[in-house]
């Protein structure tokens, strides 16, 4: 069979603006899922049940169903529930942002529980309140313990925005696969997709590994 | 919700078989999976430095391109290269399960090297091949001490089959997309196939932690 591979480089620019809209959902998404998961972090640490069941059943219900049923439930449900027309872009940031929320809320809640009680005491004893305390001795050691699964989380959000394609937002997968109806040059087109998610997740999984062994924490 | 209701009275039949089929789905590729992701384990681990390398590569390559991408080069570009047409549910099981491999040979990995070494120079010493030193030695209770991991690895593949409505396989959220053509129940149909993914996946978690405490002596050592 006879390969073509110029039609790929005639959509360069195509591709290029897919690549853009991947890593800015990456980015933005973590942007939202960072404070979202601290909230919900403190939510389901508060010493108040109710809160504390509510953000349990949201964290829950966004790792135990899958990602694609949470975006066409975005995408089909948000407008109606909210009465607004929102685009798929913010459609798909909604999506991704309550998903990547609620893994980062178990991420912070488990280095926050990781910190030994002795040290809350101790910042007690010296008279600190409970935000001072969160603020200044809980929260920077807990944060940089779970860096790693940070990072490791990143990579999975970074693969999870090819599924936001089923909405029709204009990113890698779904600009490779709209070129492949256009051209029919199957082969080359969905290679040209594969080798690009591979040549920009490889070394954001390898610096995830080298994060992995930097920040190990060691008692 | 009574025009859910009726939805569901009329087509329940054609969910539950959507249900078997997301069901055969996330075992099957788990099964793949397990027996593929053990094998490069052991093979990254105990197969020397060129074997180390190449599966390696291999699982660094899983993770880093999406399921999706991996699955729709699976069932649309292969054919063309072997000639060989796949079905989306035999193209669906293969992906899943070769992407599944990479994370379940990691998870394998570090169970494997949490044995202590000096199990495996006894064994040697007693004059047991490497080979069945780790059939019989290190790896039951390398797999014993990994069954969390495992089981959160269960639950990943049967959200990550839901990926498999992409290539029209007629799992249970594409079969759902149909009815809500037919039906236009948008928002009642999927909420109700998000509580029934809930349902599915949420136990299977609590389920191996319940086994693990049943079983996890057998790993200490």
């Amino acid at each position: 069979m006879t390969f073509d591979w110029s039609v790929v480089w005639e959509a360069r620019s195509q591709f290029l603006a897919g690549v853009g809209m991947t890593v800015f959902l990456t980015v933005a998404t973590m942007l939202f899922a960072i404070p979202g998961g601290l909230l919900l972090a403190f939510l389901r640490l508060l010493p108040i049940k109710p809160v504390q069941w509510l953000a349990t059943m949201f964290v829950e219900f966004f790792r135990a169903t899958p990602l694609v049923l949470q975006i066409y439930w975005a995408y089909y449900v948000l407008p109606i529930l909210t009465d607004l027309r929102v685009s798929a872009v913010t459609t798909a940031l909604v999506g991704l942002s309550c998903n990547v929320s609620a893994f980062n809320c178990e991420t912070f809640r488990a280095g926050i529980l990781s910190i030994r009680r002795g040290q809350v005491n101790a910042a007690l004893a010296l008279g600190m309140g409970p935000v001072q305390l969160m603020r200044t001795v809980v929260l920077p050691q807990a944060v940089m313990r779970v860096l790693p699964s940070l990072a490791s989380t990143w990579v999975s959000l970074f693969k999870d925005t090819s599924l936001v394609s089923i909405i029709a937002v204009p990113e890698l997968s779904y600009i490779a696969l709209k070129v492949r109806s256009d051209t029919y040059r199957i082969l080359e087109v969905l290679t040209a997709m594969a080798f690009l998610y591979w040549a920009l997740g490889f070394p954001q999984a390898k610096l995830v590994d080298w994060i992995h062994r930097k920040f190990k924490v060691v008692e | 919700m009574l025009a859910l209701a009726k939805v569901l009275e009329a087509n329940w039949l054609f969910l539950l078989k959507a249900l078997w089929v997301t069901l055969a789905l996330s075992l099957m590729s788990m099964l793949i999976g397990l027996g593929l992701g053990v094998a490069v384990a052991v093979g990254r681990t105990y197969g020397g430095r060129l074997a180390d390398l190449v599966l390696g590569f291999y699982v660094d390559t899983m993770r880093s391109i999406p399921i999706l991408v991996i699955m729709v080069w699976g069932y649309f570009a292969l054919p063309l290269l072997t000639g060989e047409t796949l079905s989306p549910f035999l193209a669906a099981i293969v992906t899943l399960g070769v992407h599944m491999a990479a994370y379940v040979a990691e998870t394998v990995r570090a169970g494997l090297t949490s044995v202590r070494g000096g199990q495996m120079r006894a064994a040697l010493a007693l004059g047991m091949s490497q080979f069945q030193a780790v059939r019989t030695i290190i790896l039951p209770q390398a797999l014993v001490r990994v069954l969390p991991p495992m089981g959160s690895l269960l639950v990943v593949a049967i959200k990550d089959s839901a990926v498999a409505s992409v290539i029209a396989v007629p799992e249970f959220i594409r079969q759902t997309q149909v009815l809500v053509g037919n039906t236009y129940l948008s928002t009642q149909l999927y909420t109700f196939a998000m509580v029934v993914f809930f349902a599915i996946s949420y136990p299977v978690a609590r389920l191996t932690d319940l086994l693990y405490r049943r079983v996890a002596h057998l790993g200490a050592s």
